[in-house]
C-alpha cells in the first residue's frame, strides 16, 4: 500500500480551477492517486474537499484544469461523463438509496440496465459484493427497513457492483449514529486492504491512521498540504493545519 | 463494582384508552362539549338519510305515465322514477340505435376483460399488459363503437386491437402455468435453446400467424356505421374522460420532463403549452375548438365534433396532469439524481427506473384526484350540444310526457357519478397501500 512510483496513476489532476458562479471553489489543484492508494482528504467545512472529489465522477463540471481518470481524460461540460463515472464508484453522506427498490434491486439496477450484465450474472455479483459487507441476509428488504449503518454498506456494494476503478467516498460516516460509525469503517478498511484505490473526504482520523497513504487538509479551496498519515499528525508544517488538528482531535 | 442494566419490561396499555370502548371514549364521549356533539350529528344523520329514504324509496312512485299522474299521487313528497326508467337507456346509451347497444356493451366488456389479467395472480409482465391496453384496445373499441365500412388500414388497425387481447390472455395463462411469456414459451418450445435468430424467428412467426387469422376474422365483421351524433349518455361521458385520463398522463409526464429539461427551446414550448392551458377555463377551450378551430382549416375538411371536444379535454387534462407530475419530481431529492448519475445511469434510466416511480408514487392521490376532476369536467361538453350523462338528464324534464321532472334524473345522475367516482378513489387509495406495504418505515 506505500507509494509505489511505479504503480498506475488512477486520477491525475493537474491545475484544476471551478467556479461556482463568482466563488472560486478550488484554486490550482494538483493531486495524484495510484493505483491501490488511500487518499484520505481532510479539512474545515467549505474548503472545497466534496467539489474536488464531485469533479472527479463530474457530478460537478470544472473549468479549468485536466483530470484524467484512469487513463482518460475528462472533458468539460461532461461530454464523456458516463463512461468517467463508470470507472468511478461514489458513496454519498446520505446513503442515497433508491427507496422504491430493494436492497439486491438496488445492486443490479446499473450492471443490468447500464451495463447489459445479464440478470442471474447481476444477481450473482451483488450478493457477492453484499456478502463483503456483511448484508446478504438483508438483500428482499428495502433500504428504509434497515439502520443507517446497514444502508451505507449497501451503498458501498451498490457502487462496488459496477465495478469501479476507484472508491470516493463523500463523508460516509458523518449521517451516521456514533454506534454504527464502527461498522461502515470496518467495510472501508476490509476494502482498502484488498487492495482498491481510494480517495475519502473523512473527519474519521483513526481510519486515516489505519490504512490512508496520504493524508490531504484542504482550506478553502486549495491543498495546504500533502503527507503520510505518521508525518501529518505528528509533524503537521503549516499553523492552519495545527489548528484544525488541535480542533478535531 | 459495575452496574448491571436491566432494561424494564414492557407492560400493556391502560385499558379503557385502546379497544373499542377506549375508540368511543377517546373520540365520541370524551367530555360535555364532545358528546353533545356526538349526539347532534347522530341526529342529524339520522334526520337527513330519514328524509331521503322517504323521498327516494317509501313514498315514491314506481308506476306511472306521466309527471302529472305523480302529482296527483303523491305530490311532492316521494320521487317520481317511471320518467327516469323510461329514460334510462337514453341517459346511458344516449341515441345509439337500440338494436346495437350490444356493440357498446360488447366494448366496455372487451375493455374488462383486457384488465382481469392486471389482477391475476402469476402473471408477470402487468407493464406490458397495461401499455397494451393504450396501444390496441381503442382499435377494436373504436370499431365497435362506429363501425361502418372499413378500408385494407383500418382492417389491420381492428386486427391489431384483436390480436393484443388474444395476446394478453394468452400470455397471462401462459405465465400463471410455466412462467415464461407466450412468446419466450414457443420459441423454447420450437427452437433450439441456444439458436437466438431460431428463437426470434418462431416469436415473429407465431405474431405474424396471428395477426393474420385476426386479419381474417375481422374482415368478416360487418357492423353498420353509427355516427357520433347519435353517441350520447354514461357511454359519451366515459368515453370523453376515458380518452381524455389515458392521453393526459403519458402527455402531462412528457410535458413535466420537457419544462424541466436543460435544453430551452424544449423547455419553452412546454411551458408555452402548460400555462396558455392551464390559464383557460376547460369551457372556454371546448368553445374554441368547436367554434373557432373549422375557421383555421382548410375549407371542405371536416373534422367530427366528438372528436374535436375530446382533443380539447385531452390538451386541457395534460396541461394539468404535467403540474401534478412536475411537483412529484421536485419531491425526489437531489441525492437520488447524484446517486443515478454517479453510477453511470443516464438520463431516460435515471428518469424511468428512478425518478419516475417515486414522483408518481407519491403523486397517486393528486393524479387520482385529477382523474376524478376530469370525469366530472366531462359534463361541459354539453356546452357545445353533445349529450353526455348530465345533458340527458336534463333532456328528461324536457319530455312532454316527464315535463318538469328534474330532480330524479339528476338524482341518479349523482348516484352514478358517485359509484364511478368512489371507486376511483378506493382503488387509488388500494394502489398506494399496495405501493408502500413495506417500503416505509
Amino acid at each position: 500500500m506505500s507509494g509505489n512510483n511505479k504503480a498506475r496513476k488512477v486520477i491525475e489532476i493537474n491545475g484544476l480551477n471551478k467556479w461556482f458562479g463568482q466563488f472560486h471553489v478550488l484554486k490550482d489543484i494538483n493531486l495524484t492517486v495510484r493505483e491501490r492508494e488511500i487518499y484520505v482528504v481532510c479539512g474545515p467545512s467549505g474548503s472545497g474537499k466534496s467539489t474536488l472529489i464531485r469533479c472527479i465522477n463530474q457530478l460537478e463540471h470544472h473549468q479549468e484544469g485536466d483530470i484524467l481518470v484512469d487513463g482518460v481524460e475528462v472533458e468539460k461540460g461532461g461530454k464523456n461523463q458516463t463512461l468517467i463515472r463508470r470507472k468511478t464508484g461514489m458513496v454519498f453522506q446520505q446513503f442515497n438509496l433508491f427507496p422504491h427498490l430493494t436492497v439486491l434491486e438496488n445492486c443490479t439496477l446499473t450492471p443490468t440496465l447500464g451495463l447489459q450484465t445479464p440478470k442471474k450474472d447481476a444477481e450473482e455479483l451483488a450478493m457477492k459484493h453484499l456478502n463483503r459487507v456483511g448484508i446478504a441476509d438483508q438483500a428482499l428488504k428495502y433500504p428504509l427497513q434497515l439502520s443507517g449503518g446497514q444502508q451505507q454498506r449497501v451503498a458501498i456494494a451498490r457502487s462496488l457492483c459496477t465495478q469501479p476503478k476507484i472508491m470516493l467516498f463523500d463523508e460516509p460516516t458523518s449521517a451516521l449514529d456514533p454506534e454504527m460509525i464502527k461498522e461502515v469503517l470496518d467495510v472501508m478498511i476490509e476494502l482498502a486492504e484488498d487492495g482498491m484505490t481510494m480517495i475519502c473526504v473523512t473527519h474519521e482520523m483513526g481510519f486515516a491512521r489505519q490504512v490512508a497513504d496520504k493524508v490531504v487538509f484542504m482550506d478553502q479551496g486549495e491543498i495546504v498540504e500533502s503527507n503520510t498519515p505518521a508525518e501529518f499528525f505528528a509533524d503537521p508544517r503549516f499553523d492552519r493545519t495545527q489548528q484544525f488538528l488541535a480542533h478535531i482531535l | 463494582m459495575t452496574l448491571v442494566f436491566e432494561p424494564k419490561a414492557n407492560r400493556p396499555a391502560p385499558t379503557n384508552t385502546v379497544g373499542f370502548v377506549g375508540w368511543l371514549r377517546q373520540n365520541l364521549f370524551k367530555d360535555i362539549p364532545n358528546t353533545l356533539m356526538t349526539i347532534l350529528g347522530l341526529y342529524l344523520t339520522i334526520t337527513v338519510v330519514g328524509w331521503v329514504l322517504n323521498w327516494a324509496l317509501f313514498n315514491a312512485v314506481w308506476d306511472a305515465s306521466s309527471r302529472r299522474e305523480c302529482l296527483d299521487l303523491v305530490g311532492r313528497s316521494g320521487a317520481c322514477w317511471p320518467g327516469v326508467v323510461e329514460w334510462l337507456p337514453n341517459m346511458i346509451y344516449g341515441l345509439y340505435p337500440k338494436d346495437q347497444v350490444w356493440r357498446i356493451n360488447l366494448g366496455f366488456l372487451a375493455l374488462i376483460v383486457w384488465l382481469v389479467p392486471l389482477w391475476m395472480g402469476g402473471v408477470k409482465s402487468k407493464v406490458a399488459i397495461g401499455l397494451s391496453v393504450v396501444a390496441f384496445y381503442p382499435f377494436l373499441a373504436s370499431y365497435f363503437f362506429l363501425g361502418g365500412d372499413k378500408g385494407p388500414i383500418w382492417t389491420a388497425l381492428v386486427a391489431l386491437g384483436l390480436w393484443g387481447l388474444v395476446w394478453v390472455w394468452s400470455t397471462a395463462l401462459c405465465e400463471r402455468r410455466t412462467g415464461l411469456s407466450i412468446g419466450t414459451w414457443l420459441a423454447q418450445r420450437f427452437a433450439d435453446a441456444d439458436n437466438d435468430i431460431a428463437q426470434k424467428r418462431v416469436r415473429q412467426a407465431a405474431a405474424l400467424l396471428l395477426f393474420v387469422v385476426c386479419v381474417g376474422l375481422v374482415s368478416q365483421w360487418s357492423l353498420s356505421e353509427v355516427r357520433t351524433q347519435f353517441w350520447g349518455g354514461l357511454f359519451l361521458t366515459l368515453v370523453i374522460s376515458g380518452i381524455g385520463i389515458t392521453f393526459s398522463l403519458p402527455a402531462g409526464i412528457l410535458l413535466a420532463l420537457g419544462r424541466r429539461s436543460d435544453m430551452p427551446a424544449i423547455a419553452m414550448l412546454s411551458t408555452l403549452f402548460i400555462e396558455l392551458f392551464r390559464s383557460v377555463p376547460l369551457i372556454t377551450i371546448l368553445f374554441m375548438f368547436n367554434t373557432m378551430l373549422p375557421l383555421f382549416m382548410p375549407a371542405g375538411t371536416e373534422v367530427n365534433q366528438l372528436l374535436r371536444a375530446i382533443v380539447a379535454v385531452c390538451l386541457f387534462a395534460a396541461a394539468y396532469m404535467a403540474e401534478i407530475v412536475r411537483g412529484g419530481l421536485q419531491a425526489i431529492p437531489k441525492g437520488q439524481y447524484e446517486a443515478a448519475s454517479a453510477l453511470g445511469l443516464g438520463f431516460w434510466q435515471t428518469t424511468t427506473q428512478v425518478v419516475m416511480p417515486q414522483a408518481l408514487k407519491i403523486m397517486i392521490p393528486t393524479i387520482v384526484g385529477n382523474f376524478i376532476g376530469l370525469f366530472k369536467d366531462t359534463t361541459l361538453v354539453s356546452i357545445i350540444g353533445l349529450f353526455d350523462l348530465m345533458n340527458m338528464a336534463r333532456a328528461v324534464g324536457e319530455d312532454s310526457d316527464w315535463l318538469g321532472l328534474f330532480i330524479e334524473p339528476f338524482f341518479v345522475v349523482s348516484l352514478i357519478y358517485f359509484v364511478f367516482c368512489f371507486a376511483m378513489s378506493s382503488y387509488s387509495i388500494g394502489l398506494e397501500r399496495k405501493l408502500s406495504a413495506g417500503r416505509d418505515r
